[in-house]
């Protein structure tokens, strides 16, 4: 069964789904138990995987056991096998977490609810694990398809939302597919490492350069990099929280993963960064990224609105550092996939612990927050520091990795960029302390007699996904030295 | 001939485009799209591209029409669109343009059309053409690369098609109850639809009754003969459906909902994407690779390694059709009944 394991992190999650649709038709509760359990499943054989590219090396499974550029090919190798495992935490942490946001937010859709979560992440999955170019666009397509409409479920604005991500996420798509079909003709083939050796055994053609281009403004589209950002914030604003909880730290990092796996596996880095000399382009397109959404973000009174620009701006950080054409850079906007996942969805969930509790998540809401829900304010503190990126969080070691890929390739703007956005986001954070820790003193408002604040937290199902994302920020953050030594610098000895 | 051929259908199909976009009667867009779907159907026909033709006919002028007549029975069929501001209309003509010379310029850059030495043709389609015969016994070289050879982009596609059904129903569905509270609560936020009128001709209802067989019979024959022909699971799958919608067409909704009520049409999407995943898990307990056909001729009767890979393709074609069937039936009903699931076109 081992030896199976790369498909089983796929089918299993797939399988559930269709088993969710149909026991849900007559016992909905269960879907939310099955969910759990397909994704503690997954987890373990990503872990399997993960465990077997550290010691062994780099997987390669085909599916209808047809040889690779034939058939199509997992390939699981130091890059991905990271992002696998997190992604099927996440979805997991989130699994258990929507129980009563879900039952609260809507109702008898249920076991939809799970179907499509469930396929959505085995989208993710499969665009993860997958070395086929023409694979990764189908599951690009089913995940699109399911974060539709789960960000439309709540109704209300978030239709015109969504419909606007729609147009978006379907332009981005049918750029990549261009992409892929021009590598096609150049090359006949689909499978990424295929398409690596022929590229690599004659010069590229005009052709060829288009591709690329294509592809890179599909994934720039798909993972809201500045100027194609528009579309996120709305729809991720106005989903359900347990919708916006699982795609806000999934959606966007997976897509820069493309970007990556296409920089490194399917084009070659050396061509990118030595003939095209797009660099620079790129690294200011990031750098405005960063600086737009963090001052966006600072204009924000809505905190899940503000968390979307903050989205907006790390996108920068790991586009910027990826472009930066070393291996610090390269380091930084690889690790950052990680830290940021897990990052992103801590804040989420304590935002989503407040709006279930409270109502809403304006910032004059906030007002004796931390007496009312401190084990929630504890979740949050550790995911802003870690946004700042202060020490034993992973926020500060990305940081430190991205900075000094900055200061080796002499991009002074992006570090500026870089040190600007962590000052941005200890001002917002900081300023949430203030009104939720001070504000809400009884002597502020001497006149009438305030409401004594009692403690009235989430429920435990979301208490403990929080705390868990929590305790993993540090964890990973301590964790820094190995995830770079036996993961990502193998993988960057392949090409730099 | 073919070249010029290939002018007049493709300036048609621009024709249609342009139409399309600059029609205010949105019934009149949609009967333009449906033209457009014919015209390329045409084009890829005449590319030699057969079964792309047959999923173009039956998806984009077929039942794609029929979805987009029943959304504007629903909603509201004048187009209210707002000119957009000419600064931003110039920026989106400069990002088409872009697009475009971007698009053109790699023209030159292609290789000729039908060049048996260009890339494309030598490399991974070669080797199908040469070995589809002697490794799956399958003619109809699409079907088994479509099935086996990339059968894990299928089972992919058809789950594509299981979301979609799946996304559409869950948002527009509207429970019976809900509905009531709805209706008096705030009854500006509903959709309502136009007043019902009960269609009960008997022309239309014996002239349907005449069709339906026969395109059930055609579309088995697709299913089953996607193997030796054009088609398969996906084109059979869509005339099944449609004939599910003529029917529902042609008499109420009553009628619509005693062929596949609401429960089984959410069963049977399932079904159909568990018949292939299934067969993929059958491959993991007989020792193969996931969709890996071949090790299940341990439990096929009288079939070698090979054989086993042609008859396991008509076993995920049989659950393709059905998921492609029900959903289509499904779609259609969720969009004209605007999710209530008691009355609709």
């Amino acid at each position: 069964m081992i030896e199976q394991a790369p498909a089983l992190i796929v089918v299993i999650p797939l399988i559930s789904a269709l088993f969710i649709t149909i026991i849900g038709l007559y016992q909905p509760r269960v879907s939310w138990l099955l969910t759990i359990i397909t994704f503690a499943l997954s987890s373990i054989f990503a872990f399997i995987c993960l465990k077997q590219v550290v010691t062994v090396g780099p997987i390669s499974y085909v599916f209808g056991n047809w040889p690779a550029p034939f058939g199509i090919e997992y390939a699981i190798d130091h890059l991905n096998a990271l992002i696998v495992l997190m992604i099927c935490v996440v979805a997991f942490l989130v699994a258990i977490y929507s129980k009563h946001d879900i039952i609260k937010e809507l109702g008898d859709k249920i076991p939809h609810f799970y179907s499509l979560f469930t396929l959505l992440v085995t989208g993710l999955l499969g665009i993860t694990l997958t070395g086929d170019a023409f694979n990764l666009y189908v599951l690009l397509e089913i995940s699109a398809l399911t974060s539709y409409a789960l960000l439309a479920l709540s109704g209300g604005r978030a239709y015109i939302a969504t419909f606007n991500y729609l147009i978006m996420g379907t332009i981005g798509a049918c750029f990549y597919l261009l992409g892929v079909g021009y590598l096609l003709i150049n090359t006949g083939s689909l499978n990424m490492a295929d398409i690596s050796v022929i590229l690599s055994s004659n010069t590229y053609s005009y052709t060829v350069l288009v591709a690329f281009l294509f592809i890179m403004i599909g994934m720039w589209t798909k993972m809201a990099l500045f100027p194609l950002h528009s579309w996120l914030p709305n729809a991720y604003t106005y989903a359900p929280t347990s919708t916006s909880c699982l795609l806000a730290p999934l959606m966007t990092k997976v897509s820069v993963y493309v970007m990556l796996r296409m920089m490194t596996s399917v084009f070659n880095y050396d061509y990118i960064f030595n003939v095209l000399q797009w660099q620079h382009i790129i690294v200011a397109l990031a750098v405005i990224a960063i600086l737009a959404g963090s001052v966006l973000a600072l204009r924000q009174d809505n905190l899940k609105r503000m968390l979307t620009y903050l989205i907006v701006a790390e996108i920068g950080y790991m586009v910027g550092g990826a472009w930066l054409g070393n291996a610090n850079g390269f380091t930084g906007a690889s690790y950052h996939i990680i830290a940021d996942g897990f990052m992103t969805l801590c804040l989420f969930l304590a935002i989503g612990c407040i709006i279930y509790k409270v109502g809403d998540a304006s910032l004059s809401s906030m007002k004796g927050i931390f007496t009312k829900m401190p084990i929630t304010m504890v979740g949050f503190l550790i995911g802003a520091f870690s946004m700042i990126g202060i020490p034993p969080t992973c926020g500060f070691f990305s940081k430190w990795y991205l900075i000094s890929g900055a200061y080796e390739a002499s991009a002074w703007a992006f570090l500026v960029a870089l040190l600007i956005s962590s000052l941005v986001n200890a001002v917002l954070f900081f300023r949430i302390i203030e009104v939720g820790y001070f504000q809400a003193l009884p002597s502020e408002e001497p006149n009438h007699h305030h409401p004594k604040i009692t403690r009235d937290e989430a429920p435990l199902t979301m208490l403990i996904p929080l705390l868990t994302t929590a305790g993993l920020l540090i964890g990973i953050g301590l964790y820094t030295a190995d995830i770079v030594t036996y993961l990502i610098h193998p993988f960057i000895k392949n090409f730099l | 001939m073919i070249l010029g051929f290939d002018i007049i259908s493709l300036s048609l199909i621009l024709l249609c485009a342009v139409l399309a976009l600059f029609i205010r009667d949105l019934m009149g867009s949609v009967i333009v799209f449906g033209a457009y779907s014919f015209l390329m159907c045409v084009v890829w026909a005449c590319n030699g591209a057969i079964d792309v033709a047959f999923t173009e006919a039956t998806v984009g002028a077929g039942v794609g029409t029929v979805f987009l007549v029943s959304t504007i029975y629903s909603t509201t069929r004048i187009d209210t669109f707002k000119k957009n501001r000419l600064l931003k209309q110039l920026f989106m003509f400069a990002v088409v343009c872009v697009v475009g010379v971007l698009l053109l310029k790699t023209v030159t850059d292609l290789p000729q059309w039908g060049d048996a030495g260009s890339p494309a043709n030598t490399h991974l389609s070669a080797y199908y053409i040469e070995n589809s015969i002697d490794q799956t016994h399958v003619p109809n070289v699409v079907t088994s690369v479509l099935a086996d050879y990339r059968g894990f982009d299928t089972m992919f596609e058809t789950c594509v098609v299981f979301v979609a059904f799946i996304g559409i129903f869950s948002l527009l569905r509207i429970r019976k109850s809900k509905t009531k509270n709805a209706a008096t609560t705030s009854p500006t936020t509903e959709l309502t639809l136009p007043p019902h009128q009960e269609v009960d001709s008997l022309i239309i209802k014996t002239a349907s009754h005449l069709m339906v067989p026969f395109m059930q019979l055609f579309a088995l024959y697709v299913v089953a003969h996607g193997h030796y022909s054009p088609g398969g699971g996906f084109q059979g799958g869509v005339i099944l459906g449609a004939s599910l919608i003529l029917l529902a067409v042609s008499y109420n909704f009553k009628k619509a909902l005693s062929i596949l009520s609401e429960k089984k049409i959410i069963l049977l999407v399932s079904l159909g994407v568990l018949i292939y995943a299934g067969i993929g898990v059958i491959c993991f307990f007989l020792g193969g690779n996931f969709l890996d056909y071949s090790v299940l001729h341990k439990i096929l009767p009288a079939t070698d390694t090979i054989m086993a890979r042609s008859h396991a393709m008509l076993g995920v074609e049989i659950g393709v059709a059905l998921t492609v069937m029900v959903s289509m039936y499904g779609i259609y009903l969720s969009l004209s009944s605007n999710g209530r699931f008691d009355k609709g076109l």
